[in-house]
């Protein structure tokens, strides 16, 4: 199978307060094919975000190799990295994080800027329409319900089409119906564009979704 | 999308404190245009106003006193010099035209000058333009008229002196034949006939003294008539009033009293001197006979002659340390407006590291945040700068009609002055240089950590 993402003897630490170094990533081995689907569980503070960060070029690690789809991104400069980041890697988080002063559009346009792909709006508004939100384009956030948002950020996620996409406790934020709404939509879309998807949760009600599901702890 | 319209929305999300920072920007950049403007403005009309006038001759004094008294109706007059010393630079070789002014009165603050026909008929306050009566006639003049004048004045000196001494005081002699023949009468800048609405045919009463006062006499026994209306000059001219200097010294309180000692040594002359004026104007052959001339009226006791355009010179060198001075008050303002601006982002950064995050996530360089924190801070300059530029010439032009009535010219309020380019350069510099800080903190800002939900 073809590997677009592969992680081996990877691990990271922090210095804590009192100077003693905290390990929260230590993995030996994780690799996602092309179009696969995986849920990463793990108990709350078990570092699966630092793993998403780690995985998106954001953190760095202190030991190991990280390669997206062919490319190992902690070689590359930081300049580089972030390109790179734009151009491969979709990110979904909990929180949606979406620009408060920015419309759905221009949400989901943001995240076509910085890959320098694609430079019109015809893809952002496609995806927005594919996600349900077509008559809600020029609406800012504040002007959302949180299911909306979520599928705003799974569009600007997607627009760059990146073989990888990173969801961060994807319906952490959302009631348990808007939940399995966003999930299948961001499944859906993923499926039919043969993204790699890898959520993390901590969620059974989402684990159940999966038909791949991977323990954080098994992995080290 | 670009970069652009990203500081743009972070400028509407903040919209108070980019009005507020962009405001401070403008008022100083304003205040420093108009200063400029108004410093060039100044000396521009100032020394335009000085062409006319290649050489002034007056008593002895303040040189600049003499100027601005002669020149811009403006100060008090240092003293009198002998009509027969005017009468001597008239019929000079080197003198093409010599023009005596005599000033004592005013109407409404407007100055009263009493001139000759010269003034209308030769004198060229520019180049190649002469005043010009927008409406009337100029007033008559002869020169017989004056001498009689002078004697009318001469005697009621005399009168007023034997009465101080407590002499018994001869009946005043009638008006000479010729007063009633030249009537007193007036010709009138446009700013004085727009400003007291004096029409051709209407009299007024003159007062004791070249500035309006409460407690000075009225010359209610000669009211004077206008017979002619000047067109604008944009000069000094349009705020004076010119009368027949014979009408001048009919007036009381305009006596003429001789020396007790001849002035002129040098002339040997120690005739009695006819009649006083308060300066005149030269107009010379050639530009050669200037310091001659003006080292052989020095040397004299009892005038001095001045030129204008090196006196004005003169005063512009002192009053350019007060511009100066403004200058810097004004980029003082804009530097405390680039604090200004520094503070309002370095408070926005604690709310705005999230969004800062979010773009770094979404793959925007380093380089990239920090260019929009920076080009924020260079926008909001900008835009301050050039709503300020516009704001100094508005001002400018508003202020243009009170300078008017004021002084009797305008500053080219849309005049674009050279150093305005400066100013831009600087703000925008400034705004750089205050958005390097906000701009360095969020180059800096840890994604990961700011990625985290908040709760």
């Amino acid at each position: 199978m073809n590997e677009v993402l592969s992680l081996h003897n990877v691990s990271k630490s922090y210095r804590e307060a009192d100077g003693n170094l905290l390990e929260v990533i230590r993995l030996r081995q994780l690799e996602l094919g092309a179009g696969e689907q995986v849920a990463l569980v793990g108990q709350s503070g078990s570092g699966k975000s630092t793993l998403l960060n780690l995985i998106a070029g954001i953190l760095l690690p202190d030991t190991g190799e990280i390669v997206v789809n062919g490319t190992d991104p902690t070689k590359l400069s930081e300049a580089a990295r972030d390109r790179f980041r734009a151009a491969n890697i979709g990110y979904v988080f909990q929180s949606f994080n979406l620009l408060q002063g920015f419309t759905a559009l221009e949400n989901v346009l943001l995240g076509q800027m910085f890959a320098g792909g694609h430079s019109g709006t015809e893809r952002a508004t496609k995806l927005l329409e594919t996600v349900g939100l077509g008559k809600r384009l020029h609406h800012k956030p504040r002007a959302l319900s949180v299911g909306e948002q979520q599928r705003v950020a799974i569009a600007r996620a997607l627009v760059n089409e990146p073989p990888l996409v990173l969801a961060d406790e994807p319906t952490g934020s959302l009631d348990a119906k808007n939940g399995e709404v966003v999930l299948q939509l961001l499944r859906k879309i993923c499926a039919e564009n043969k993204h790699t998807l890898l959520v993390v949760t901590h969620d059974p009600t989402v684990q159940k979704q999966f038909e791949k599901v991977v323990r954080l702890e098994e992995l080290s | 999308m670009n970069l652009f319209k990203i500081v743009i929305k972070n400028m509407r999300q903040r919209a108070l404190a980019t009005w507020l920072t962009g405001t401070s920007v403008a008022l100083g950049v304003a205040l420093a245009v108009a200063i400029l403007l108004i410093k060039q403005g100044v000396q521009q009309r100032f020394e335009q106003g000085t062409l006319g006038y290649e050489m002034v001759v007056g008593a002895k004094g303040s040189p600049l006193q003499l100027v601005l008294n002669t020149v811009y109706n403006l100060d008090i007059s240092p003293g009198n010099i002998s009509w027969k010393l005017f009468e001597k630079l008239r019929d000079d070789k080197r003198v093409k035209l010599a023009v005596p002014f005599s000033v004592g009165d005013n109407y409404h603050g407007f100055r009263i000058v009493g001139t000759t026909d010269a003034f209308f008929k030769d004198f060229e306050f520019e180049p190649g333009r002469k005043p010009e009566l927008a409406a009337g006639r100029i007033f008559n003049f002869s020169e017989a008229a004056l001498k009689s004048a002078f004697q009318e004045a001469e005697q009621r000196a005399k009168e007023r002196e034997a009465k101080e001494r407590g002499e018994e005081v001869k009946p005043a002699s009638e008006p000479p034949a010729n007063t009633k023949e030249h009537p007193f009468e007036a010709v009138i800048g446009s700013t004085v006939a727009s400003e007291t609405g004096l029409q051709i045919g209407q009299t007024f009463i003159a007062a004791h003294g070249v500035q309006p006062s409460a407690e000075a006499k009225e010359h209610t026994e000669n009211p004077w008539t206008v017979v002619g209306i000047l067109g604008p000059t944009h000069t000094a001219c349009d705020r004076a009033i010119y009368i027949n200097l014979d009408s001048f010294y009919h007036i009381e309180g305009h006596e003429i009293r001789q020396a007790t000692a001849p002035a002129k040594v040098e002339e040997k002359d120690n005739d009695p001197d006819p009649g006083q004026v308060s300066s005149v104007v030269i107009k010379l052959r050639s530009p050669i006979f200037a310091f001659p001339l003006y080292r052989e009226l020095n040397d004299r006791q009892d005038a001095m002659a001045a030129f204008p355009a090196a006196e004005i010179r003169k005063l512009f060198d002192i009053v350019g340390n007060i511009d100066r001075l403004l200058l810097a008050q004004a980029i003082l303002i804009l530097v405390v407006a680039g604090v200004a601006i520094a503070v309002s982002i370095y408070n926005s950064m604690s709310e705005r590291r999230r969004e800062i995050a979010i773009l770094r996530a979404l793959g925007a360089r380093r380089a990239t945040i920090f260019s929009i924190v920076l080009l924020e801070a260079v926008t909001i300059c900008l835009v301050g700068s050039a709503v300020g530029l516009v704001g100094g010439h508005v001002v400018v032009a508003a202020a243009n009609g009170f300078l008017y009535r004021a002084s009797g010219f305008v500053i080219p309020a849309f005049h674009i002055v050279a150093l305005e380019w400066y100013i831009l350069a600087v703000a925008v510099v400034l705004g750089a240089l205050s958005g390097l800080g906000p701009a360095w903190g969020a180059y800096r800002t840890d994604v990961a950590r700011n990625l985290a939900p908040t709760s």
